[in-house]
């Protein structure tokens, strides 16, 4: 489990984290504006809409939402609809709640207004990610991320749900290692800021887009996930397969290695290393390949 | 020829093993949920699963030990036989779990670490970092994507789920709803399972995720399925109070030495680290000298909501305590807790190794739910066992169908034939209180031990006869424009600026979850939850006249909540009808009316039953022929070992 | 059993040679062309570091500079002299400039630079790396068209290269005329120093993803590690090319035009043929073809 928790040595001994020390500055109750990117569904022009909120300290972007929902009217008085969003867990382990804030991909859910906007008047910009088709204002389609796995067979391909014994045996480190990997929400931060990861305008029928995916850059998040599984004691039978799609067009090649992938990873998963992990699988697979024929 | 299906509608832990073990077994799966399963609610779980293992094992703890234990967490509410059969399967869970590449935590030779947790004295509680639920979804969803990618499972992800359609008497699909094209249309089915989870947004807010609104399991009790044990409804004492939900603090953070106390002047304005000793109310290390801050989870919860509400003496007068951790070493507190210490501090600011936390209890799980039946296993002892003592040899082996017949097709059926209800939606397993890590283990078996149930019912019983595919439409047109009318109304009010708070949806769920959060969690008396029902009351007559502020006819999520908003009421009248009727005390429900729990008169299940747009309730008895009830203590004497008593989530 | 999307039948030429040409395109990047532009800035930057190897005393060569560019001139001498040698170099280098520019747009064209929202550093290198790469090969194309193919209409003062004058020459075409700079000059030499960096960022930072791309560095602490050899390696570089453009840049073309006619009339005997060169002469029975570099190059050029 990576901590975020500063390193005692360097914690003041009042308790004051630097978020803390911000946070404390923040007055509460102020005005604080929302700069919202709206899009009312696919096709259709997007534009900009700003709502005047009243923050509680502690108050996250979600909370803020909410208030918007409840009484839907913009800063200059006009009525106007309840921004449409996506959520889940609200608390960092669903991934549901990605959007851009201030120029940034993150989870709402976890952003703090305190962070960001900490004094009467400040301005909070929200947009829906831009990797993903909006489907209406910050709520994207991701479907795109989830057949990503996929194509790279993310799972364990076991016998059947009988009973068959326990699993194989696993070394504290290794399942260390396995365990940060394993904790991916799918939330597509990473491909959101990749520049390698760019959005495939709607083809028109299910089976189009997915084919227009199977093409295009595949991303660090399932990358990684084919190194989870391609290290599973059971896992590993579908290697090379995996290896195979890998190795191909949109495969792991297309990484330009600008690692704003692992910056953004809310997880702190090491999605650099996973992708260096992977273009070593695939070198080998080459030339096994090769000679194996 | 033709062809069966099955439809689950949910995809937390129970509806995706339910998928799993369905498809796996040959029948096609149309898989619903209001979110991408990926992200449903169970991934919030972070403690970990119960089971049987071979440490706890070789110690002289049982299968049969964690049954009795279950029972006797919930208060001898449970009907008996489903718990047995629960615990003799949860080691293979476990090793299932294992096979599909859960990283459980690991000792230093490989094997599979434990932990302990309320309610146990063994070792028993495997887990994964600190995010056990989550990487159990994370399993069941990779198994169902393979089976997706092989056909035998159909997603319908962001689907609503509207109501089930019945047919002569049995489930034979469902009406539902994609949440961003509004499309309505019906789905046929020869079987229908429903694991929707909990209904913590009735309270407001709670540790459940947004779409915990228990509106999918009112639209089955609405259309006739009963409702097992409502007013069951848990509370943990440690939560971060937030604007938007109130985050779980796990009761692992009072295990490793946390002292809860609230300054004795009301209102100090002090930081708390300014505050001397003197000035500190240690509130449950004074009342409970032996247990100290690690008395049961009721009891805890209780005084702290006493010290708040009743006295006022909350922190800043709130409602809220300090949980303090200041005094332990800021390393240990890394090594031991550093997970659940980062989520206060990602949400609070403050780190909780130099600040004390602020915390007050929070809703958190529902025991009750649809009310389901099961076929009995072979073990029938004819008179129930006196409570077992722990680490003594167990009476009975372990073997499969000793609970419940394998196989049966109405085990977890509601009383609406082909609807089933697995996970938290079904009141079964947990009587009337849940211990800790025992409900990812009751999804989870629900899913494999019932989809087998599913499965037989399809092939043996009256789909096998008559396949919903060939039925007339009649039945599926009509719930179709039934819901079609509801949209309409409901769209058709909207208008733009609709901000009164009498109309206002958002207004009417906030109201509700207000009254039920003062009515029915910690301390319920008879003249609170009345005047609770008279405000529900007033509440589903504001409802009847809400106005949306969106009209769209795309992705309206306005719309969406403002219909679950109706459903939530009907699951708030089901609760506070239970704590109503239910005069006594047992587990989580604790009226200070009727303090001591009265087995002769409600050792028995309320059912809630919805007929003619009305709620009634009655009780039922519950088999208990298994273990005999006991008075739960939590061996208050034994001074030396003192345990949690309930769950430590 | 494969539940893989499976891959299209109706496969492109690129898609299915996708691995071998993405390899390729990074090991071009690195051997030949990464190795010759370690060698070709070694050589050129002899000029100022060649006094301390020139090993023997040459008539009328005193100074150190004039020893520096002496050096140089030997340098160019002899590896205008490896004929069969320099033919296959050029046409491998030149096949792989061309496979690895061609495709290095197109990938380069499959990304999105976003440093406006992401500013981190190692975003900047990659959205460096793509610049540089254009910036490159039109630097690339410039220099060698101007130099070695004699396209004098590019420069200033229309100054023509040629091997046995490479300095004097260099150094006119760089300064804008073969009397001291102009303003084309100018422009002449910050191009120079613009293609050199880029060319040279490029390279260094191509080696440190590479090791990424080929699974040769994994941990972070490992790339870290081997970026601060690339780092290292891509400073040496640097330093080599800047004053290999600035001697160019400042030294008197009149003057060392003076040196390197003196140095051609010593010629045979500062310069020993080699065992190549040898039988260069012996293919082409022409012993003057090595003092008149000149035609050996043009000759060559009009096959180009
Ligand atoms: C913070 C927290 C920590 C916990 N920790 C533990 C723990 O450590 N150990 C333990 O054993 N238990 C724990 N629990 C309890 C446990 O997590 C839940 O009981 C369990 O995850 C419920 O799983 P489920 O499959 O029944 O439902 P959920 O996971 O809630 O899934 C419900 C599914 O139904 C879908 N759905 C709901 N309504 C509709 C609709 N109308 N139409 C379509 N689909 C719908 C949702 O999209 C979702 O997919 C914890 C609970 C909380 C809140
Ligand atoms: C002297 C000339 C050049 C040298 C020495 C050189 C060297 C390299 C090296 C070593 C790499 C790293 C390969 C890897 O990451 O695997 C690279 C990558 C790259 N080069 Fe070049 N290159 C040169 C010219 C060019 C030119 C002219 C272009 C055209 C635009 C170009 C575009 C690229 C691109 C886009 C990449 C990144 C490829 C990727 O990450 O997938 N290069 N180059
Ligand atoms: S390292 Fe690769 S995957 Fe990560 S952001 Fe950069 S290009 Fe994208
Ligand atoms: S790897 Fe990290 S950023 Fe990417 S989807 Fe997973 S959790 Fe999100
Ligand atoms: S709502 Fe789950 S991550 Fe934000």
């Amino acid at each position: 489990m990576i901590s975020t928790l500063a390193p005692t040595g360097t914690a003041p001994a009042s308790g004051m984290t630097e978020a803390s020390r911000r946070r404390a500055m923040a007055k509460a109750n102020r005005v604080v504006t929302f700069r919202i990117k709206r899009c009312d569904g696919p096709g259709k022009a997007s534009y900009w809409q700003d709502f005047k909120v009243t923050v509680p300290k502690n108050a996250n972007v979600i909370s803020c939402l909410q208030q918007i929902a409840a009484n839907p009217v913009t800063a200059d008085g006009k009525p106007s609809t309840p921004v449409v969003w996506d959520s889940g867990c609200l608390e960092e382990v669903c991934g549901a709640c990605t959007m851009v804030i201030n120029g940034k991909v993150r989870q709402s859910c976890s952003c703090l207004i305190d962070d960001y906007a900490p004094n009467e008047g400040d301005v909070m910009t929200l947009e829906p990610m831009s990797k993903f088709p909006v489907v209406r204002d910050l709520w994207v389609d991701r479907s795109r991320l989830f057949h990503n796995l996929k194509r790279v067979q993310a799972w364990v391909p076991i016998d059947g749900t009988y009973n068959l014994g326990a699993g194989p045996k696993e070394t504290p480190a290794s399942q260390a290692t396995h365990y940060v990997l394993s904790t991916c929400m799918s939330c597509g931060c990473c491909l959101e800021a990749c520049p390698q990861f760019n959005e495939i305008p709607d083809q028109g029928s299910k089976e189009a887009n997915e084919a227009a995916w199977n093409s295009a850059f595949i991303g660090a998040h399932a990358i990684s996930q084919a190194r989870l599984f391609n290290a599973h004691e059971t896992g590993k039978e579908l290697k090379e397969e995996r290896l195979d799609v890998l190795m191909g067009t949109g495969g792991v090649n297309d990484c330009g290695n600008a690692q704003n992938c692992v910056k953004v990873c809310p997880k702190h998963i090491p999605l650099t290393e996973s992708i260096a992990v992977i273009g070593r699988q695939v070198t080998f697979h080459a030339i096994a390949k090769f000679f194996r024929g | 020829m033709s062809q069966h299906r099955v439809i689950v509608v949910g995809g937390g832990l129970a509806g995706l093993s339910a998928s799993v073990r369905i498809a796996e077994a040959g029948l096609p799966v149309d898989l619903f949920s209001l979110v991408p399963v990926k992200r449903s609610h169970s991934v919030c779980a972070q403690g970990g699963i119960n089971a049987c293992n071979e440490v706890a094992r070789q110690q002289g703890f049982s299968e049969y030990e964690h049954f009795d234990e279950t029972i006797y967490g919930g208060d001898f509410l449970a009907d008996q036989h489903p718990v047995l059969e629960m615990a003799n399967w949860a080691p293979k869970i476990i090793d299932l779990l294992d096979r599909m590449g859960v990283p459980f935590n690991r000792t230093s030779e490989g094997n599979r670490d434990l932990r302990l947790f309320g309610g146990s004295l063994f070792k028993r509680t495997h887990f994964a970092g600190a995010t056990t639920g989550q990487q159990l979804i994370y399993a069941l969803d990779e198994q169902v994507r393979r089976y997706e990618a092989e056909g035998k499972v159909n997603k319908y992800e962001f689907w609503e789920f509207l109501g089930p359609i019945i047919h002569e008497g049995r489930a034979v699909g469902i009406v539902a709803q994609d949440m961003r094209t509004m499309q309505i249309r019906s789905f046929r089915a020869d079987a229908v399972v429903m694991a929707t989870g909990g209904c913590g947004l009735v309270y407001g807010k709670s540790t459940m995720s947004v779409m915990c609104t228990g509106a999918a399991a009112a639209r089955c009790f609405r259309a006739g399925a009963w409702y097992g044990n409502p007013e069951m409804i848990q509370v943990h004492p440690t939560a971060i109070p937030g604007a938007d939900k109130l985050r779980l603090m796990s009761e692992s953070a009072r295990g490793e030495g946390g002292r809860v106390w609230v300054p004795k002047k009301a209102k100090d304005p002090r930081d708390p680290k300014q505050i001397p000793e003197s000035e500190r109310w240690y509130f449950l290390e004074e009342k409970y000298p032996a247990y100290g801050n690690i008395v049961p989870r009721d009891i805890a919860t209780r005084e702290i909501f006493d010290v708040c509400v009743n006295m006022g003496l909350g922190v800043g007068g709130e409602n809220q305590v300090y949980l303090d951790l200041t005094h332990r070493d800021p390393d240990y507190l890394t090594r031991k807790l550093g997970g659940i210490l980062e989520i206060y501090e990602k949400f609070v600011g403050d780190d909780p190794r130099f600040t004390p936390m602020k915390i007050f209890p929070a809703v958190h799980y529902s025991m009750g739910g649809l009310w389901t039946t099961y076929t009995k296993g072979s073990y029938n002892p004819g008179t129930a066992l006196p409570k077992h003592k722990s680490g003594s040899p167990a009476p009975l082996d372990a073997k499969v169908g000793l609970g419940m017949q394998l196989g049966a097709p109405n085990n977890s059926m509601t009383n609406i034939p082909g609807l089933y209800a697995f996970g938290e939606v079904n009141f079964a397993y947990h009587g009337a209180n849940r211990l800790g890590a025992n409900a990812l283990l009751s999804c989870i078996f629900d899913g494999l031990f019932c989809g087998v149930s599913v499965f037989n019912y399809v092939k043996n019983e009256a789909p096998g006869k008559a396949p919903a595919e060939g039925l007339a439409s009649g039945a599926f047109d009509e719930s179709v424009s039934r819901e079609t009318a509801r949209m309409k109304s409901l769209v058709d009010s909207a208008s733009a600026g609709a901000s009164d708070p009498a109309t206002n949806p958002y207004a009417i769920g906030k109201e509700l979850g207000d009254e039920m959060t003062a009515a029915c969690t910690v301390v319920r008396t008879e003249t609170r939850v009345k005047q609770c029902l008279t405000k529900i009351a007033e509440l589903k007559d504001r409802y009847a006249k809400v106005k949306l502020s969106d009209a769209a006819g795309w992705t309206n999520q306005s719309f969406s909540y403002a219909r679950a908003v109706g459903d939530m009421l009907a699951v708030a009248e089901a609760i506070a009808l239970g704590s109503l009727e239910r005069r006594e005390s047992r587990g989580a429900h604790y009226r200070s009316d009727y303090p001591d729990r009265n087995d002769a008169e409600f050792m028995k299940t309320s059912l809630a039953k919805h007929e003619a747009g009305k709620t009634t309730l009655e009780f039922v008895p519950i088999d208990a022929s298994l273990v005999a009830p006991t008075a739960r203590t939590y061996g208050k004497k034994d001074t030396k070992k003192p345990e949690m008593a309930a769950a430590a989530s | 059993m494969s539940h893989s999307v499976a891959a299209a039948p109706d496969q492109s030429f690129l898609d299915k040679n996708y691995f071998l040409i993405r390899r390729l395109h990074s090991l071009t990047g690195i051997v030949p062309i990464g190795v010759f532009l370690i060698a070709h800035l070694v050589t050129n930057s002899s000029a100022a570091w060649g006094a301390f190897a020139l090993r023997e005393q040459l008539p009328g060569v005193n100074a150190t500079a004039d020893k520096g560019l002496a050096y140089f001139w030997k340098e160019v001498m002899w590896i205008n002299t490896q004929i069969p040698h320099l033919l296959l170099i050029e046409i491998t280098l030149w096949a792989s400039i061309a496979f690895h520019s061609v495709f290095g747009v197109y990938f380069a064209m499959s990304g999105k630079s976003n440093t406006n929202r992401y500013s981190y550093q190692s975003n900047w290198r990659y959205s460096l790396q793509r610049i540089s790469g254009y910036i490159g090969i039109l630097f690339i194309f410039y220099h060698v068209a101007t130099l070695r193919w004699g396209w004098t209409f590019l420069v200033p003062g229309g100054t023509k290269w040629s091997a046995e004058f490479a300095g004097s020459t260099l150094a006119a075409a760089i300064q804008g005329s073969e009397n001291g700079y102009t303003f084309g000059g100018v422009l002449v030499t910050l191009l120079y120093f613009l293609g050199v960096t880029m060319l040279v960022y490029h390279f260094a930072n191509g080696l440190w993803t590479a090791a990424i791309t080929w699974g040769i560095t994994i941990s972070a602490a490992a790339q870290r590690r081997w970026g601060y050899v690339c780092a290292g390696l891509g400073a040496a570089l640097m330093v080599m090319g800047w004053v290999s453009i600035l001697v160019f840049a400042v030294v008197n073309p009149g003057l060392t035009r003076e040196l390197e006619e003196g140095l051609q009339k010593g010629h045979s005997s500062l310069v020993e043929p080699s065992g190549n060169e040898r039988l260069a002469r012996a293919v082409r029975h022409d012993d003057e073809l090595v003092v008149g570099g000149m035609n050996l190059n043009s000759n060559r050029t009009s096959k180009e």
